[in-house]
């Protein structure tokens, strides 16, 4: 597992992580490319199903970016999807897929050295974790 | 509503062990309601199962489908179309749908994804209670609309027990005394009088003690 | 630019100053269909708010909140935008203005910079930036959203103008730019220059220009700032360290006598140090002590009180009441000094701390002040603009009008009321509208791509070489044509550019392409732009997305080609799967039912009535009472001396005769249906309780508050006990009683900032000077006691507080815990306090007792109301608006406004410029035959719902409801678009428009199938 290059998506929310993403952009802070965005209207539109999915088909780590507390554009949203993933760790825990797959963390618009340095701090965490367990049996199947 | 959890992960990995085909069957009553058994928490189990799967070396096909309503046999029929590709059935409904389908395709297992718990109401997003326990002979007209069967640890009809501290239950001091919610409720509809009418010992024949029961409308039946 | 001869000019408004304020009344006039020219000198707008680390009292960040409505104002048809420009001459009246504009020249093309950040890179000298402190952020727009989105170069910092310009591969930056001189006509003009800080420099005593760690409030707040110099840490400009006591100094520059200091109160910065101490305690615990020397806190906004116990309370802030008069740095520390007398008299103090914040006032630079010159417009003593007692925001010149701190000292929402109420103003000038720029026409119509097989077309931008220097963008589009169901694949320079969107048109149209892929820069900024190109080639613009290769891929992975490369791969994989479940949607328009319902015939209630009849719509003006005035029919004199009693008389004489108001009394709203531009809302009318319904577009709330009665110090008991109110009556109508007294004594805060009513009521404090003044005009001998907790005298007020000291009135500090102590003395009132000086109990008879009682919420009818139209309240029973910082008329239902004392309390002026504002919020939705409310919004499946609730409790909104056929209803006109309920809807039946599932999973799929 030398050269494993985990897949890492992240769900930002449009308000937010995904603002402080292109903002880490014209700054130019240099953070691994493993990380992939999906841009959401808010973290709390990120349903449980979409992040066991992106698991299933293989990513290694997923992460929710919402806004920091009090900050929601609508009201709340940050607070359901924080607990939304706690729900899913439990959940990974269980079937031993390992709930430190799954992150949830905050941000506003103006961090974007925060989403450079969350990219880094996650990417680093899952390599350490190593690659997704069900990944070899997907890639058994895409080969047979 | 009828509600219920989800079981334990490691117990329903374990019944599905010699499949590699399944249907996971959700329903869009009670359970859905109660988010243990509809769309989404099929999709979720689905996809915990085909991981748990795949980690340790094997796959397991999971076909989802979510019924309007598992007891019923008419909507069980729909599953004839699949039946035949899966090895065995994973029902996320309560236990009558889960024995729905158990009774109607013979041949393939059929196992429970959910612990049944009770009859119960929401008290808030997220949070149910039990509210009834099907008695078969309600007495709520006497106790001001508050079930001593359902919600008494002990069953009492007539007034708390000795263990009754504070309003709460010895039980659990989380648990609200059931005669007291009755006093309390009495007292606010001015009826304190009947707190002192006797409830004759109850018949539980109607309930649980007489055996699996039956209704039968007569003028309904075809 | 070519807008100029698009504009019909005599029928645009000049909005001065890009801040908050400014930007709102632009968007304001816009919205409603005005064209408008927004001038402001500096390169980017937004003003002093954008430099702000977070607001009080949400201590939210609220750029996120901001800036939507800053690239709004960019966008925006009506609105053109000219930065770096200011007012050189100004000649004309009212309806037609003419002025001569001058920009200074940017050296930057603004069509052609993408903001790529090269010439900043290269010649970090050139660039200009300055927002405070340490001189260098690492971006060197003003923040990361800055509009325009466009760097500026300072051409005499730059040595090598060649290097310079070959740097900008976009070929942006001319060097021969020039100054731009043009002339504009207006018919009106909205002034909204701000304030500027006060320069402490001058203060050698506060040893600001020699200790590099005493430092203005503004200059912690990019201290504290994500985006500022140290990019959030905190640490002390002298020696990078971080402090671990920190001391605020309050009113520097204000309530002073200093040269240069100004006599009035700032009204902000007592808000704006708690802030700061709370965000400092937020981050920091225990490991910071923050204190604060002040003179009176002065927390009176809607709320600030409880956001002031909080500090107390729950931050350990500590609070000093003392004005501190000098600093001094230990040389041997490296520590400052502070020396202070204390609040009991006590001989003086010294206290080190590491950090000095100077909590420094505003006034108005000489800039503006020359500003006002030019455009002939009065200034008070404070060199402030001069407006009307009654009409809060007109200068003294017709046609000019004047918001935010311009107009007084004020805090963000305050700014955003005037700023409305001044584009409202400012609108009713401009008679004639122009006509509404989203013409449909320019666009063809739609194809239908329903039975279409899937033609998907990507571009892949090289955006300079800021794609094509780290990938290959010709290659990247030659994989992407191997995808499936494209049809076309090509790399285009500079998909933004005018000539590029043709081509793809062209091409759209030529390949009979039915999806589009964009790989470019953000859709954040862009996607709006690609979305018009589409409609331009007759395709739903809802059938494009936008990879973003730019700002998330090669921008930020230059140091891996490779793996950038990869990236960009899979980001375009990732868009094709998803564009190809993507159809067309339709945005929500609905029609718009143009009359207006106002509720509450208070001074707030008749002048949004009379505002909106001058629309031309028809208003209902509904009241429970049976006539019209409210509270302000028993008020005589405001503090400045208007008569409000005559204003009265005639404002019920201009609503009762105006055609097009329909007054109806003692109505109840009983029922209530509908959405924006289509309600209807059901009355009892008493006294036969006869059933109404009216139907109506948009509804203001001015429902008022209630003068507060409460049961203390015999009030309601003794005769010569009374409220304000009450003084403020007997000064006109029984003036002789006056003539007798000796002793006078008024209590403040009775009644308010208390547990049972927890805030400030605002307007006590200057109306108790108001009647001490009155008292004293009708006999100088009267002594007269004002026994208080903190003087709340904000703004010019604090003139009056001066005077009132000069003039001798008495004013004895008491705390909350030892309240004054009042006992009938026959005719007399003894009343016993504690005097903080001499500190023992002094006891005085006086003839009369006046309790500043305040205002109330009015319970009763906030309780009714806000259940029927399904607002919701504060913790004390007003209304709560949309957002507290920035949307302080909007209330969280569409179409709903509120104004006057339902919202909190205020001075009877402050009614009236919300009450404007209400209107003018309420005419800009007005202003258009429709709305329409974009495609984002939650569809249900009614054959799956299973009616559980689940989205009814989790919309943030109250949106969704069950509806009579059992099923899960969510009026899309009422729809933000979260996607929340669609997140937990445990049957799956709720599905977000654009953001569906099973493109959120085709996004997975794109990304993850060639990982499998």
């Amino acid at each position: 597992m030398e050269n494993f290059e985990p897949v890492i998506v992240a769900f930002c929310c449009h308000y937010c992580a995904y603002t402080a993403a292109d903002m880490a952009g014209s700054k130019r802070l240099c953070y691994p490319p493993n990380v992939k965005i999906i841009k959401v209207p808010c973290s709390g539109k990120v349903d449980a199903i979409h992040i066991m999915k992106a698991l299933e088909m293989g990513a290694d780590g997923v992460y929710v970016a919402g806004c920091l507390d009090g900050d929601c554009h609508f009201k709340n949203g940050n607070i359901g999807a924080a607990k939304r993933v706690a729900y899913i760790k439990k959940l990974l825990d269980e079937i031993g897929i390992g709930g430190e797959r799954v992150e949830m963390v905050l941000m506003s618009a103006g961090m974007g050295e925060r989403f450079a340095q969350t990219a880094t701090e996650i990417t680093e965490k899952i390599r350490k974790l190593g690659p997704n367990p069900v990944k070899s049996v997907n890639e058994a199947k895409t080969a047979a | 509503m009828i509600t219920a959890e989800r079981k334990p992960m490691e117990e329903l990995i374990e019944c599905l062990r010699p499949y590699h085909r399944i249907l996971l069957v959700g329903c869009n009553e009670c359970v859905t309601v109660c988010s243990a058994g509809g769309r989404k928490e099929v999709g979720i189990l689905s996809s915990a199962l085909q991981m748990a799967f795949m980690k340790e070396g094997k796959t397991l096909d999971v076909k989802e489908i979510t019924l309007e309503r598992q007891c019923d046999p008419e909507y069980v029929e729909e599953l004839v179309t699949h039946i035949d590709q899966a090895e065995a059935v994973m029902s996320m409904a309560c236990g009558c749908g889960v024995q729905e389908i158990a009774g109607r395709f013979k041949s393939k297992p059929v196992f429970p994804a959910l612990n049944t718990t009770f009859m119960g109401a929401s008290e808030r997003q997220g949070v149910w209670v039990e509210r009834c326990q099907g008695c078969g002979e309600c007495v709520l007209a006497l106790t001001g609309g508050i079930c001593p069967i359902a919600r008494c640890a002990k069953q009492l009809l007539n007034g708390p027990c000795g263990g009754s501290t504070n309003g709460k239950c010895e039980v659990d001091p989380d648990i609200d005394c059931a005669w007291q919610l009755i006093w309390d409720r009495l007292k606010a509809l001015g009826l304190e009088d009947r707190y002192e009418d006797n409830i004759a010992a109850k018949d539980w024949r109607t309930g649980r003690g007489g055996g699996p029961r039956k209704i039968i409308r007569e003028d309904l039946v075809k | 630019m070519q807008a100029q001869d698009t504009l019909k000019q005599n029928n645009t408004v000049l909005v001065i100053g890009g801040g908050v304020g400014g930007i709102r009344a632009a968007m304001d006039l816009a919205e409603s269909n005005r064209d408008v020219v927004l001038i402001d000198k500096s390169y980017s707008i937004g003003g002093l708010m954008t430099q702000l680390d977070r607001t009080f009292p949400t201590n939210n960040c609220d750029l996120c909140t901001l800036s939507p409505d800053l690239s709004e104002a960019g966008r925006q048809l009506h609105i053109e935008l000219l930065a770096m420009t200011q007012v050189a001459e100004a000649e004309g009246e009212a309806g037609d203005f003419k002025l001569k504009l001058i920009t200074a020249p940017r050296y930057i093309d603004l069509e052609k910079c993408t903001a790529c950040g090269d010439c900043f890179n290269k010649f970090p000298e050139c660039v200009r930036f300055t927002p405070g402190l340490d001189h260098r952020a690492p971006t060197c727009m003003r923040y990361p959203q800055a509009i325009p989105h466009a760097f500026s170069i300072d051409m005499e910092k730059c040595n090598d103008v060649d290097a310079l310009v070959q740097v900008c591969k976009a070929g942006a930056i001319i060097p021969e730019d020039t100054q731009k001189v043009r002339e504009v006509e207006a018919g009106a003009i909205v002034l909204a220059p701000g304030a500027e800080v006060f320069a402490p420099d001058k203060l050698d005593s506060l040893g600001y220009a020699a200790n590099p760690d005493v430092v203005t409030s503004l200059e912690y707040e990019r201290i504290l700032s994500a985006s500022g110099p140290t990019q959030g840490e905190l640490v002390r400009p002298s020696d990078g360290k971080q402090p671990k006591k920190i001391a605020w100094i309050q009113c520097v520059g204000s309530r002073s006598i200093h040269e240069g200091a100004a006599s009035y109160c700032s009204s902000v910065c007592c808000m704006f140090a708690l802030k700061e101490t709370i965000v400092t305690k937020e981050r920091f615990q225990d490991s910071i002590e923050t204190t604060i020397f002040y003179m009176d806190m002065r927390t009176f906004g809607k709320d600030y009180e409880l956001y002031l116990n909080r500090a107390k309370n729950d931050y350990g802030i500590r609070l000093v009441r003392s004005r501190p008069h000098s600093v001094f740095h230990d040389s041997e520390t490296g520590r400052l000094s502070i020396i202070y007398s204390p609040d009991d008299g006590g001989s003086n103090l010294t206290e080190d701390f590491d950090m000095v914040v100077l909590s420094t006032g505003f006034k108005i630079s000489e800039d503006v002040q020359e500003l006002a010159g030019k455009l002939g417009i009065e200034l008070n003593e404070h060199h402030f603009a001069k407006t009307g007692g009654f009409s809060p925001v007109s200068t003294s010149k017709p046609g000019i009008y004047a918001c935010g701190m311009f107009e007084s000292p004020k805090d963000i929402p305050e700014t955003m009321v005037q700023a409305s109420a001044a584009a409202f103003c400012a609108s009713k000038d401009i008679s004639i509208l122009s006509e509404p720029i989203e013409s449909i026409d320019e666009f063809p119509p739609e194809r239908d791509v329903s039975q279409e097989p899937l033609r998907i077309g990507v571009f892949v931008c090289d955006c300079g070489l800021n794609i094509g220097d780290v990938i290959n963008a010709k290659d990247l589009a030659d994989y992407a044509g191997t995808l499936a169901d494209v049809k076309r694949s090509e790399m285009v320079g500079y998909g933004c550019s005018r000539e590029t969107m043709k081509h793809i048109q062209d091409v759209i149209r030529e390949k009979e392409l039915n999806r589009v892929v964009i790989g470019g820069c953000s859709p954040r900024t862009h996607e709006t732009k690609f979305q018009d190109t589409l409609r331009r080639a007759g395709l739903n613009k809802y059938l494009v997305e936008i990879a973003n290769i730019r700002d998330q891929d090669t921008w930020v992975h230059f140091d891996r080609p490779e793996d950038a490369s990869d990236k960009a791969r899979e980001l375009i994989r990732m868009a094709v799967t998803s564009v190809a479940l993507s159809h067309p949607l339709t945005d929500n328009v609905f029609p718009m039912k143009k009359d207006v319902l106002v509720v509450g015939g208070g001074v707030t209630g008749m002048n949004a009535a009379l505002n909106m009849a001058d629309m031309g719509v028809k208003v209902y003006l509904v009241e429970r009472s049976g006539e019209l005035g409210g509270v302000a029919k028993n008020i005589h004199k405001t503090l400045e001396g208007d008569d409000v009693q005559a204003y009265m008389k005639d404002l019920i004489e201009r609503t009762t005769q105006n055609d097009r108001i329909e007054i109806l009394t003692n109505a109840f709203i009983v029922d209530h249906t509908g959405m924006p531009g289509m309600f209807k809302t059901g009355f009892q009318i008493a006294p036969q309780m006869f059933y109404r319904q009216i139907e109506h577009g948009v509804t203001i709330l001015a429902t008022g508050a209630l003068p507060n009665q409460p049961k203390e110090y015999l009030l309601g008991e003794h005769n010569n006990v009374m409220t304000q109110l009450d003084m403020d009556a007997m000064l006109e109508d029984q003036p002789d009683k006056i003539k007798d007294l000796s002793n006078v004594i008024m209590i403040q805060c009775v009644g308010s900032r208390c547990p049972e009513n927890p805030n400030c009521s605002r307007i006590c404090c200057q109306s108790a000077i108001k009647n001490a003044l009155r008292i004293l005009e009708l006999n100088p001998t009267v002594r007269i006691f004002v026994l208080y907790r903190d003087m709340r005298t904000y703004g010019f007020q604090e003139d009056y507080y001066k005077k009132a000291r000069e003039k001798g009135v008495i004013f004895v500090r008491y705390e909350a815990d030892t309240p004054p102590e009042v006992q009938a003395a026959d005719e007399q009132l003894q009343v016993t306090f504690n005097d903080p000086i001499l500190n023992r109990k002094v006891s005085v008879y006086a003839d009369y007792l006046c309790l500043s009682t305040g205002l109330i919420a009015d319970e009763e009818s906030t309780e009714d109301l806000g259940r029927i139209f399904r607002i919701p309240k504060t913790s004390d029973n007003y209304f709560l608006e949309d957002h507290i910082k920035l949307r302080p008329i909007d209330l969280p239902v569409a179409g709903f406004f509120v104004a006057g004392t339902a919202h909190a309390p205020k001075t009877l002026r402050e009614c009236i410029a919300q009450a404007q504002a209400a209107a003018g919020r309420a005419h800009c939705l007005l202003a258009k035959d429709t709305l329409n409310l974009g495609a984002a919004i939650a569809r249900v499946d009614k054959e799956r719902c299973t009616a559980c609730l689940i989205c009814v409790r989790a919309c943030p909104f109250n949106i969704p409801f069950i509806n009579a056929d059992g099923y899960s209803e969510i009026d899309p006109a009422q729809c933000h678009g979260c996607g929340i309920c669609a997140a937990e809807c445990p049957a799956k039946a709720i599905q977000l428009m654009q953001y569906e599932d099973d493109q959120i999973l085709a996004k997975l799929a794109g990304l993850l199938e060639r990982v499998n």
